[in-house]
């Protein structure tokens, strides 16, 4: 019975160790990793320097936007649910937005302003989702889903309207920061998001028992001794901090985390003891490999990996759709 | 004795309106209570304050002395095991792992693996329903009635004190009703075993009932033995249809006429 989800955690970490290691050995020039651990001075810079640190961020964003999304999906039962449909990731790019609009160097309590920024658009546009859902006394995905999209068309419309009042020097920082791209990073943006996604991550696992119970509905997870309230309180928190991380960083990376606990929930299963980890090495190694692939099918131009995700998971979604009304 | 459950003056609303009570009623250890009455008499929703899902308006439900005010959702499922009527489409799990999880109040999230006591429960569980040779199917696969058996045993697997079980051979067929009425009457006759059970099987309320509940409108209509409930006087003002005696005794069974309009 266990032997299946196993065998897959173990092909999935040396998928990640693989994509890890063999992704910086590509690009516009091409490295060897005899050259690297040889310590030859240039495929060593651009090894380590360049390449290692965009690769772990996309290791760490394809890991917390898959496990958050897993989070979503199993909390509102709903597997188009991701932190995309439900506009926690527009509320963070709108905060993000708005601090670039307005200053981005600026430091307040020694975090970057657009970090903080984009972690309280990320929580405020949660609890106004989640708050206009208990509102109306029901926690219906129906009503989670539709209010996620209102409140990421919201924040939408509010964003293009910072760049119409924008400079064009700052439209353009805009609109390309909103494409997501890993491209400018070093290892402080691997440092400043790695504990949010490990804690994050950490966070699901802890709660697996009460998510696998979830899976068998609210009603009866309540009278096993579930308290909703608080788990609610738990994952979103979780899942929100998780994703004001890497909006502040990485911007807008949309589909991941609806893709990834998918597939993965197919093949590894439902129990999230197996699950979340899975989401963690799967969603990792995705996201290394799409970055791999919107570094180098233009080389040397670079298409934003926002934009690549995007690509593929808009017929995802649909298909879903689709084959989901058939079951 | 104190009783294992105690209501007093317990209501519900809905809409602003008072859909239960205000009603009072005690659960004796070891007794198996029916709560039987038409549909919206409000069975379901006094299992829901019973089994503390809900917070009644007012009034109080205490378990042996102490207010459910006091107690946590855990050790409320310390003590009271729940099977509710409406249960999910799509359980993705195999029947092994659902009644595993019926030992969550007893886990901790520091641990890692369910312990060893917890494993021995579930076969036990598995057992005493007898569906051990289900236990690594998908619960998708099953038919209902081994769906239903599934359910319970993920209670019994929780180890509590009182089992409320809400409509249990609903939707069920004459051979699994039949399968499910004769487990439930082993399980309610074992010794320390309490349940409370809704049901709109008037005969399998007077098969397993040691007391029966006549609800309506959300107030008690009657409350007593079987043969005292399943008369056909109490039965008409209770459904508004007429019923016949098949068979008298302490266990009354009953039959609904069906007529032609006059």
């Amino acid at each position: 019975m266990t032997a299946r989800p196993r065998l897959a955690l173990l092909v999935l970490a040396v998928l990640a160790l693989a994509a890890l290691v063999g992704a910086p050995l590509a690009g516009s020039r091409e490295i060897s990793l005899a050259d690297v651990l040889r310590g030859e001075p240039i495929a060593a810079a651009i090894f380590w320097q360049l390449r290692l640190p965009r690769v772990l961020l996309a290791l760490l964003a394809g890991a917390g936007l898959a496990v958050s999304g897993l989070g979503f999906q199993t909390l509102f039962r709903n597997e188009l649910a991701e932190p995309y449909t439900l506009g926690v990731a527009s509320g963070a790019a709108l905060g993000a937005v708005l601090a670039l609009r307005l200053e981005e160097s600026a430091a307040l309590l020694g975090l970057p302003v657009v970090a903080l920024a984009s972690f309280a658009g990320a929580l405020g546009a949660t609890a106004l989702v989640v708050g206009l859902g208990l509102r109306r006394r029901d926690t219906a995905t129906s009503t989670l889903l539709l209010a996620g999209i209102a409140v990421s068309l919201s924040c939408s419309a509010i964003i293009l309207f910072l760049q119409y009042l924008a400079d064009s020097t700052q439209t353009f920082r805009i609109v390309r920061w909103m494409m997501g791209g890993l491209s400018v990073v070093g290892y402080g943006e691997v440092l400043w998001v790695l504990p949010w996604v490990l804690g994050g991550a950490a966070v699901l696992l802890f709660l697996r028992w009460d998510l696998n119970l979830l899976l068998m509905g609210e009603e009866l997870a309540a009278s096993r001794g579930v308290d909703l309230g608080r788990l609610r309180l738990k994952v979103l928190l979780a899942a929100s901090l998780m994703i004001g991380a890497l909006v502040a960083v990485a911007g807008p990376i949309g589909f991941v985390g609806l893709m990834v606990p998918h597939i993965l929930r197919r093949w590894v299963g439902h129990d999230h003891l197996y699950l979340a980890p899975a989401c963690v090495l799967g969603g990792g190694a995705f996201l290394i490999l799409c970055d791999l692939a919107a570094r180098t099918i233009m080389a040397p131009a670079e298409l934003p990996v926002g934009v690549l995700t995007a690509l593929l998971g808009g017929p995802f979604f649909l298909w879903l759709l689709v084959w989901r009304t058939r079951e | 004795m104190t009783p294992l459950l105690a209501a007093r003056g317990v209501t519900w609303e809905a809409g602003g309106r008072t859909i239960l009570g205000p009603l009072d009623l005690e659960v004796r250890a070891g007794e198996c209570l029916g709560i039987v009455g038409p549909n919206g008499a409000g069975k379901t929703t006094l299992l829901r304050l019973l089994t503390g899902l809900l917070r009644p308006r007012s009034g109080e439900i205490v378990w042996q002395g102490r207010p459910y005010s006091d107690l946590s959702r855990r050790e409320l499922a310390w003590h009271i095991a729940y099977v509710p009527q409406i249960r999910p489409a799509r359980v993705p799990l195999s029947v092994e792992e659902v009644v595993l999880l019926g030992r969550y109040p007893h886990l901790s999230a520091l641990q890692w693996a369910p312990r060893t006591g917890d494993f021995a429960a579930v076969d036990e569980a598995l057992c005493r329903v007898g569906i051990e040779e289900l236990r690594r199917r998908r619960v998708d696969e099953l038919s209902g009635g081994e769906r239903q058996a599934v359910f319970i045993a993920a209670a019994l697997a929780q180890e509590a004190e009182l089992l409320v079980l809400d409509e249990p051979t609903i939707h069920l067929d004459a051979r699994h009703q039949s399968e499910l009425a004769g487990l439930l009457l082993r399980l309610a006759g074992e010794s320390g075993r309490t349940v409370v059970l809704a049901t709109h099987d008037l005969n399998l309320a007077g098969l397993l009932g040691d007391r029966l509940l006549a609800l309506a409108g959300g107030r008690i209509l009657a409350s007593g033995r079987p043969a005292e409930i399943l008369r056909p006087d109490v039965l008409e003002r209770l459904f508004r249809a007429r019923f016949e005696i098949v068979r008298g005794g302490e266990r009354p069974v009953t039959l609904l006429r069906l007529e032609p309009e006059p």
